[in-house]
């Protein structure tokens, strides 16, 4: 639909499952593209996340689109702490189901950690007020500026369910000489959270990062745009080893952050009473990287320091009588599918469930919840879960056209434009990536293999004429005679060499009882193979994965509303 | 004795009629060569049949001391040795003229003319009286009338020792048995006749820097001196000596001296089809490739023809031409080919063609053959004819200019290839209309897929209208720009000319000894002789300055005619038609009989 | 015609050859022949074969006439030069280009129209010839391009598709070529790339003019119930008696462990050719026994495949012609005209 330029369709297709497809278009974790098959063929997988990005830019009219919640209320209420990611998409399933549904929030403005922790230059303030208000327009009560500071109480007011979304709001601190004798170390989450606030609107010129995951990264490009611009961040391992996405690492180097690496913190310089630098021992990695040895100690200067070692959870306003039991590191015991915690009718999703994760694993923890907590509401076992659904259609339209862009664009991943360096850090808010233009686009969409559009094999209609074979542009497919796996691997067109994948193997042909094996670990689904088959043997059939969500058995991906 | 024939030195015509394959070609091409040698203008016409043994067979002998050698039509001399065709030969001798018949056995009465003087020589006996074998009998026979002719001619008996010195060289007895019977005949006409007779010879000056040769000894040593690696052929009269000395000359000049490996392949095929193949693959892959053929070979040829001609691929082809159509007479002469040759193929065909006059061109056309099919990329045709391949001319003795170097038009080399971005067969084209080429086995860039089907300017398959007319316009425009290249035509201007005449190839010189004819009449005209198509403005201007022209050809639907009229803007009654096609070379009188019944009726 | 050029996408377990080419490099434009043809098989094997061989793409000439079959050298090796010339007169066209050039590897691809009608007589001839050039007769038996028409190569009853018999006897291109001095002679299947390959492999290294025949069902025309060269007849009626593993010269050391039972012959580059499995008293050196044992299998309804006679023993047609090593292309013209001097001392003789 991208590539087709229907942005509406598209956008609200992806919003059903991804609630967030402007938000998440920007700042996911991608834990998608490592998945995406175009890297078997080639270095880069597709711009997936992007490409959602480009349909939220350029959708048109939309809200007319959206789910309403009925006049009618079912009765149910439902508590939400929190306005994260993971409430969030509770609240927009449940909606619509007729579920009265009141949020809690601390701050004034919804979104969480989206809006905390997530520097404006990467998300613009705008795309994330819409995107909750998308949710929150279908009748949300909101309360802002409401932290829940007893779980005992909140239960005492009769909800039917409380789901508890309230992420992993603490910082870890680093316990290291001088660390309590100055306030120019920062907790990297709550600073960036004062930024996002306006509390705080500078930092002095040299400044050093603890830690290199993604918080560091939003840390270090935050600096540099309040002031900084002698930056880096220091790291105790190789940089094989860094939590931190390889695209934020780049951005970061590319407004030129410096990173440090096998460098571990050793005290903080404090020169009367002023942070003046940090002393760190400089180490040398084995092979993996398990042992080190201490080569020298080395003094950075700095005048601050932000520490982004990582974040952890904190519920001290739940009591621990209350039937939500706790494990050995003060972690709620959650079900993994229901999400429910060990009293009934309380949920937790998102960071709060299993500890620090990423926006995108909050969404579907809070899809997960919804559906239990429908489930809790109507009297059905939450562990219940509504079967997912398979929609298989041939795209055959012609003797040799289909129904989907069958070719392969050889196209190298699409580099997004940024903004010139001396222009992003007049503001803070300036948004970096400029996004996808049109062509850019397309090109990027047609970089997708089609993994939904499968190669069908009807054994009995082969005449064995090799076309399939023959025509094949990387060797998928072989026939000869049957045998065990390990045997047929090694004896196919080309050597099947990711186990991974399990190979095909058809029934006996016609003709000379051979099979037809199939290799599909770098099949690009160009559809060549039925194209060339005399005897339709071989189809192209599109599959449709359906999705349960709260209240909708299966839900149908062809957008038809529009 | 007629008083006409008296003392006619150095300007008569004589004719032997004999059976062939009795080797009689041997004593022809002996007197012919003595008369050469003794530095007069001669011309020799084989006249023979369409087979190997047994039918009748004649060679004609003009000797003009003003150089005009095209074939007479009036004989003072007939040599009667083939009792077959007395009847007719009889006829043929002019009044007053001589009979010089084996008078072994007597004539029949009705063999006897009053106006003829009747020379009998007892050959068959004389030689059966020196030679036991019949076989010898027969040959020795031959060489005895040449004796007779020796004494009654006046041809010089010390360049005919000469002459069969050299030939014989390494075979002393037939050396012997050669000059045994010279004398025979010598001897026998000195003693009973009154030697020489009125016309005869006398040595004169008039072979200084000239040789004698036929033209399709001369096309092969042309196609060797071009550089011609590859040669394909299927046997066929009259063209077949063309093979027979590239052979030759390849053996002697084109065999590695340490190795005696050979640097050429000639290819005997199994038809015409394959030949002309043969020569287009050759081509293809860089090789100056030629065949030689006749009418019926090219119509076979026809077909990949216009394959080389739409793929644009070099292919020199030389149609020694014979009378058409079908089979026709495959030993006689004619100018039939030419539009055929010129419109070779279906389609939108047009061919580059090269028209030689006599021997010493088809040597230099032939080299200006690979230059053009290899500048332009296409079939080049040199319609030679019977009577310039197969017969002896006296010409000009050809000079080979070493500074030569052969034009292999656009081909590009491994380093172009390499530094260009895409290679595309059909484009860009040269000013002439020409893109490059590439040779198979270079490079990798320069590889693509030539065809004989529909292609568009990049050389891909196509089938649309537009990209289809691209290509063949600009074939039509490569040829036209070719017609500057083709060797110009020979324009002769007379004082008062009143008209033009037209011709080409081996009619030149009876048209040129016609228009001198009609000048002593006082009737002049300007000459011009075409020898190349496609046409050049020269052509146009010499039938524009003129109010009418004759066109002399040997073909009897004026294909020359008909071929300037449709390629030049000139009008249709500016030019008129005089076709001689029975076989025999022009002579003279055919052409002045014609304009003179033109001219005067006027 | 396809609806896209094959994707540019390789397989990362993809070989690579001694030139460091993927098979993808050997390979052509995309066909336009009917979907399941036989010929696009062929072509495979053939791309399969000139590369396993490394054969520098450049240095191979792919010539063709007029036909279904004659299309398929646009399908394969891209990087060579190739001459889709007119109908039957292929042989006559890659006579004189490997006369101009012997360098070259010459790869022809012909049909049963092609090559037993109106090219006969050249097909003939190239094999008395020895041009040493690749023949591939792409073999379905009927006339394809021009919609169904019986071939020369029709079997006796075998049906049109709608159903009529032919009666004219066939003309069997490997008998015909045994009985006029092939010096190489195979017959295999387009269904068949693990005979087909090192048959065409042995092809390139032989000596002189190889001609593999090759049944190749027409999927259009000829692949109905009552033809004897549609898929399923001919892997009922095809019997394979002789196995031919080809094994390239660097190889060859490795080749001679176990060569009981085996009969081998020496290719004129160095390669060597195994029969195995062959059949008692089959020699595929012995032209007569070969082509009694051919007869005899036929008789018994049998279409016998297989790398059926080699010899090796015979000149090809630069050899008759005692023609230079160099190719001729590349002969100087300095080395071509004997110049001035000799012309006039020539021509002092015509006097």
């Amino acid at each position: 639909m991208i590539a087709q330029g229907k942005y509406t369709e598209s956008y609200l297709l992806n919003r059903k499952s991804n609630v967030f497809p402007g938000i998440l278009g920007r700042t996911c974790d991608r834990p998608c593209e490592p998945a995406c098959r175009r890297t078997r063929v080639e270095e880069k997988p597709v711009a997936i996340c992007r490409l959602k990005r480009v349909a939220a830019d350029l959708k048109g009219e939309y809200k007319q689109f959206l789910p309403t919640a009925p006049e009618t209320k079912n009765g149910k209420r439902v508590a939400l702490i929190g306005a994260g990611p993971a409430s969030l998409t509770v609240a927009n399933d449940l909606m619509p189901l007729g579920y009265s549904v009141t949020l809690f929030e601390k701050q004034d403005k919804p979104g969480g950690l989206m809006r905390s922790n997530i520097p404006s230059f990467r998300l613009p303030e705008s795309v994330l007020q819409e995107e909750c208000d998308d949710i929150l327009e279908m009748g949300v009560d909101v309360r802002y500026n409401s932290p829940v500071t007893s779980m005992r109480d909140l239960l005492g007011q009769g909800y039917d369910a409380v789901f508890v979304g309230t992420g992993a709001p603490r910082g870890k601190d680093l316990d290291i000489p001088g660390r309590h004798d100055t306030d120019r170390i920062h907790i990297g989450i709550d600073w960036l959270e004062s930024v996002a606030f306006g509390h705080i609107d500078k930092i002095g010129e040299k400044v050093l990062i603890i830690g290199v995951g993604n918080t560091a990264m939003d840390c270090c490009r935050t600096s540099r745009r309040l002031g900084g611009n002698d930056i880096k961040v220091m790291a105790r391992r190789p940089r094989a080893y860094f939590k931190a996405s390889p695209w934020e690492l780049e951005d970061a180097e590319e407004e030129q952050v410096e990173i440090v690496i096998n460098h571990a913190p050793k005290r903080f310089v404090i020169e009367d009473g002023r942070l003046v630098g940090m002393e760190f021992e400089r180490l040398e990695w084995d092979a993996k990287a398990r042992n080190s040895r201490v080569l020298e100690t080395v003094i950075l200067p700095c005048e601050d320091v932000i520490l982004a070692i990582g974040q952890e959870n904190a519920f001290p306003w739940i009591e621990r009588e209350i039937g939500i039991e706790f494990d050995k590191w003060d972690m709620p015991k959650v079900d993994e599918t229901t999400f429910e915690s060990t009293r009934p009718g309380v949920f937790f999703g998102g960071d709060s469930a299993f500890g620090p994760k990423n926006i995108i694993w909050a969404v579907e923890h809070g899809h997960q919840a919804a559906i239990s907590i429908h489930n809790h509401c109507m009297g059905v076992p939450v562990t219940s879960r509504p079967p997912q659904g398979l929609n298989i259609v041939s795209q055959k339209m012609g003797l040799s056209e289909w129904s989907y862009h069958n070719d392969y664009n050889p196209s190298k991943r699409q580099k997004m434009v940024h903004v010139d360096l001396t222009e992003r850090f007049q503001k803070l808010n300036i948004e970096v990536e400029l996004g996808f233009d049109p062509e850019q686009t397309a090109r990027e969409v047609q970089r997708c293999l089609n993994c939904d559009i499968q190669t069908v094999f009807t054994a009995k209609r082969c005449i064995e004429c090799d076309a399939c074979i023959d025509i094949c542009p990387v060797q998928c497919l072989t026939i000869t005679r049957n045998g065990g796996e390990e045997d047929l691997r090694g004896r196919l067109s080309a050597p099947a060499i990711n186990l991974t994948q399990a190979l095909y193997v058809s029934d006996a042909l016609p003709q000379t009882s051979r099979i037809m094996a199939k290799d599909e670990d770098v099949c690009v689904h160009c559809g060549l193979c039925a194209e060339r088959c005399p005897t339709a043997a071989w189809d192209m059939q599109k599959s449709d994965v359906l999705i349960p969500f709260a209240g909708i058995s299966v839900c149908t991906n062809s957008y038809a509303t529009v | 004795m007629h008083q006409l024939l008296r003392d006619r030195v150095n300007d008569f015509a004589f004719k032997l009629a004999n059976v062939n394959g009795t080797g009689s070609a041997s004593a022809n091409g002996l007197i012919m060569q003595a008369i050469f040698r003794m530095g007069i203008p001669v011309s020799g016409k084989n006249l023979f049949p369409s087979n190997i043994q047994g039918l009748p067979t004649w060679y004609e002998i003009r000797v003009n001391r003003e150089g005009h050698t095209a074939r007479a039509l009036e004989y003072d001399l007939m040599v009667a040795m083939n009792a077959q065709t007395y009847a007719r030969d009889v006829k043929e001798v002019r009044s007053g003229g001589f009979l010089l018949y084996d008078s072994s056995w007597p004539l029949d009465s009705h063999l006897i003319r009053d106006d003829v003087n009747y020379v009998g020589v007892p050959l068959a006996r004389m030689c059966g009286e020196h030679f036991q074998d019949s076989r010898e009998r027969i040959l020795m026979k031959n060489i005895a009338y040449a004796g007779s002719l020796v004494a009654l001619l006046d041809i010089d008996m010390h360049l005919i020792e000469q002459l069969l010195e050299g030939k014989f060289s390494a075979k002393p007895s037939l050396r012997e048995s050669n000059h045994k019977s010279v004398m025979i005949g010598y001897e026998y006409a000195k003693k009973h006749f009154d030697c020489p007779l009125p016309f005869h010879l006398a040595k004169m000056d008039g072979n200084q820097g000239k040789i004698l040769i036929d033209g399709n000894t001369a096309t092969a040593l042309g196609a060797v001196y071009a550089g011609a690696t590859v040669a394909a052929w299927y046997p066929i009269t009259p063209a077949t000596s063309v093979m027979d000395a590239f052979t030759r000359f390849c053996a002697k000049y084109r065999r590695d001296k340490e190795t005696g490996a050979n640097n050429y392949c000639i290819i005997q095929a199994e038809d015409e089809l394959a030949a002309i193949g043969m020569v287009i693959g050759a081509s293809w892959n860089g090789a100056r490739a030629f065949t030689s053929t006749s009418g019926p070979g090219v119509s076979l040829m026809n077909e990949l023809l216009g394959l080389a001609y739409y793929a644009e691929i070099p292919a020199v082809l030389v149609d020694v031409q014979r009378v058409g159509p079908s089979t026709g007479m495959p030993t006689r002469t004619q100018q039939g080919d030419l539009m055929e040759c010129a419109y070779a193929s279906h389609g939108d065909t047009k061919h580059i063609l090269l028209i030689p006059a006599d021997p010493a061109e088809c040597f230099d056309f032939a080299v200006k053959s690979f230059d053009l099919a290899e500048k332009f990329q296409t079939p080049v045709i040199m319609l030679s004819d019977l009577d310039i391949g197969m017969n002896d001319w006296v010409v000009d003795k050809m000079a080979w200019d070493d500074s030569y170097v052969p034009d292999r038009g656009r081909v590009l080399t491994a380093e172009q290839l390499e530094q260009m971005p895409k290679y595309f067969r059909y484009s860009p084209e040269d000013e002439n209309h020409v893109a490059a080429r590439t040779l198979p086995g270079v490079h990798q860039k320069g590889a693509f897929f030539i065809r004989g089907s529909g292609h568009n300017k990049l050389g891909g398959y196509t089938e649309i209208p537009d990209e289809y007319q691209e290509v063949i316009d600009r074939l039509a425009r490569k040829h036209k720009a070719s017609a500057k290249f083709v060797p110009a035509p020979v324009i002769e201007r007379r004082e008062g000319a009143g008209f033009g005449v037209i011709t080409t190839g081996g009619c030149d010189r009876a048209v040129r000894e016609a228009m001198q004819l009609l000048a002593n009449r006082g009737i002049n005209a300007n000459y011009m002789r075409i020898r190349g198509f496609p046409f050049d403005d020269p052509v146009v201007d010499f039938i524009e300055e003129h109010p009418f022209c004759f066109v002399v050809e040997q073909n009897r639907d004026a294909q020359l005619k008909s071929l300037l009229l449709l390629e030049t803007p000139v009008a249709k009654n500016k030019l008129r038609s005089i076709c001689v096609y029975g076989g025999f070379p022009l002579s003279a009188n055919s052409v002045v009989d014609r304009i003179l019944s033109q001219v005067e009726a006027k | 015609m396809p609806s896209i050029a094959k994707p540019v996408a390789k397989h990362p377990s993809l070989q690579r050859n001694k030139l460091d080419l993927t098979i993808r490099d050997y390979e052509g434009a995309m066909s336009t022949l009917c979907a399941g043809c036989g010929h696009d098989s062929i072509t495979a094997a053939i791309v399969k074969a000139l590369w396993k061989m490394s054969i520098e793409p450049h240095r191979i000439a792919k010539l063709s006439g007029i036909g279904c079959s004659s299309k398929t050298p646009t399908y394969f090796v891209n990087g060579a030069h190739g001459f889709n010339s007119a109908h039957g007169r292929m042989p006559s066209i890659a006579a004189g280009a490997s006369a101009a050039n012997r360098d070259l590897v010459y790869i022809g691809v012909s049909g049963d129209g092609d090559s037993l009608s109106i090219g006969l007589g050249q097909l003939c001839h190239a094999i008395r010839r020895n041009v040493k050039m690749v023949y591939v007769i792409e073999n379905n038996g009927v006339y394809g391009l021009t919609k169904g028409q019986f071939s020369a190569s029709t079997d006796i009853g075998s049906t049109s598709k709608k159903g009529d018999p032919n009666r004219m006897p066939p003309i069997d291109p490997v008998t015909m070529a045994l009985s006029i001095g092939a010096t190489f002679v195979a017959r295999s299947f387009s269904g068949d790339k693990d005979q087909l390959v090192p048959v065409l492999e042995a092809a390139v290294a032989h000596r002189g003019f190889a001609l593999i025949d090759v049944i190749s069902p027409c999927v259009t025309f000829n692949d109905h119930k009552g033809s004897t060269k549609s898929y399923l007849a001919s892997r009922q009626s095809m019997v394979r008696p002789i196995e031919t593993d080809f094994v390239p010269p660097a190889e060859e050391i490795l080749a001679q462990i176990g060569t009981n039972g085996v009969t081998s012959v020496t290719m004129h580059d160095g390669s060597v050719l195994r029969f195995t499995a062959v059949p008692k008293d089959y020699d595929p050196t012995d032209r007569g026994k070969v082509s009694a044992y051919l007869r005899e299998r036929a008789a018994a309804g049998e279409v016998v495949t297989g790398l059926l006679y080699v010899d090796e023993s015979q000149p090809d047609m630069h050899e008759m012609s005692q023609t230079v090593a160099t190719p001729l292309v590349n002969v100087p013209y300095s080395k071509l005209c004997p110049g001035s001097g000799a012309l006039s001392k020539l021509l002092d003789q015509f006097r």
